[in-house]
């Protein structure tokens, strides 16, 4: 088994940091969800999501991460992925999801400060 | 041909069978994990394989009601090729309409599978439903 699932929202970023580590698949990805569902409640409207520790990522993750962008782009906000593993790149780059989010390479380039 | 320091070879079969809930799918990657590994596919095609049998689960528990049935998992090695086949045994079609994002996760699946694999598809056969997938290793394609 690879990594321990686990989600990590940092403290007193702006915009906001999730940091995500592990696989996150069918059975892991409503903890995400509920997680970035409560964020936005919460009224931030732009996050980073921070998946720079992710091993694995499947279909249902990638509609987590679509529900949440929407309800970000709907507040006027945005999700932006950190995305470093060309295993993970790939995911995204053949559901053709490169064109969707904003994606950065690092905290830095995704405007985490 | 198959490479003589492969440790499964033409004509081997792996069934997993388990109950088909969500949280289980980890069994289906680990199992194709190993056998991909030991029917001779690199690590990049493992990987690959590894997300695709995840989405043919997925695919394959679309739409049912997952909290009855078993998924049966079926590895084949062919030559220079892996064949699986997943079927959902004795589970009924879900009383609940399944939710735009279920409908979204359905189609980034099919969307997966186009790109990793060299065929795949899914029917629906005797209140059974079945998904399949056929996988060349490289420098094999024709």
């Amino acid at each position: 088994m690879d990594q321990e699932f686990q989600i990590e929202e940092r403290a007193g970023t702006a915009p906001p940091v999730i940091a995500v580590s592990g696989e996150i698949d069918v059975a892991t990805a409503p903890q995400l969800r509920e997680c970035l569902h409560r964020v936005i409640a919460q009224g931030d409207s732009t996050i980073v999501l921070d998946l720079l520790g992710v091993t694995f990522l499947d279909s249902t993750a990638l509609g987590v991460l679509v529900g949440a962008l929407k309800r970000c782009r709907e507040v006027g906000g945005d999700l932006h992925v950190v995305v470093a593993d060309p295993r993970i790149v790939k995911i995204f780059e053949i559901t053709g999801l490169t064109n969707v989010f904003t994606i950065a390479d690092s905290l830095q380039a995704a405007g985490a400060s | 041909m198959t490479d003589p320091a492969d440790i499964l070879v033409t004509g081997d079969r792996i069934e997993l069978r388990f109950p088909a809930r969500g949280d289980l799918i980890v069994l289906a990657r680990l199992v194709t994990s190993a056998i991909s590994a030991r029917a001779g596919f690199d690590i990049e095609e493992l990987e690959d394989l590894r997300l695709a049998v995840g989405e043919l689960c997925l695919l394959t528990l679309h739409g049912s009601d997952e909290r009855y049935g078993d998924l049966c998992l079926e590895l084949t090695v062919l030559g220079d090729a892996i064949g699986v086949v997943c079927t959902l045994e004795r589970a009924a079609a879900t009383t609940d309409v399944p939710g735009p994002e279920g409908d979204e996760i359905a189609l980034l699946s099919e969307q997966i599978l186009d790109a990793l694999v060299d065929e795949h598809g899914r029917e629906s056969q005797d209140g059974s439903v079945r998904a399949w997938l056929h996988k060349r290793r490289a420098g094999h394609a024709e």
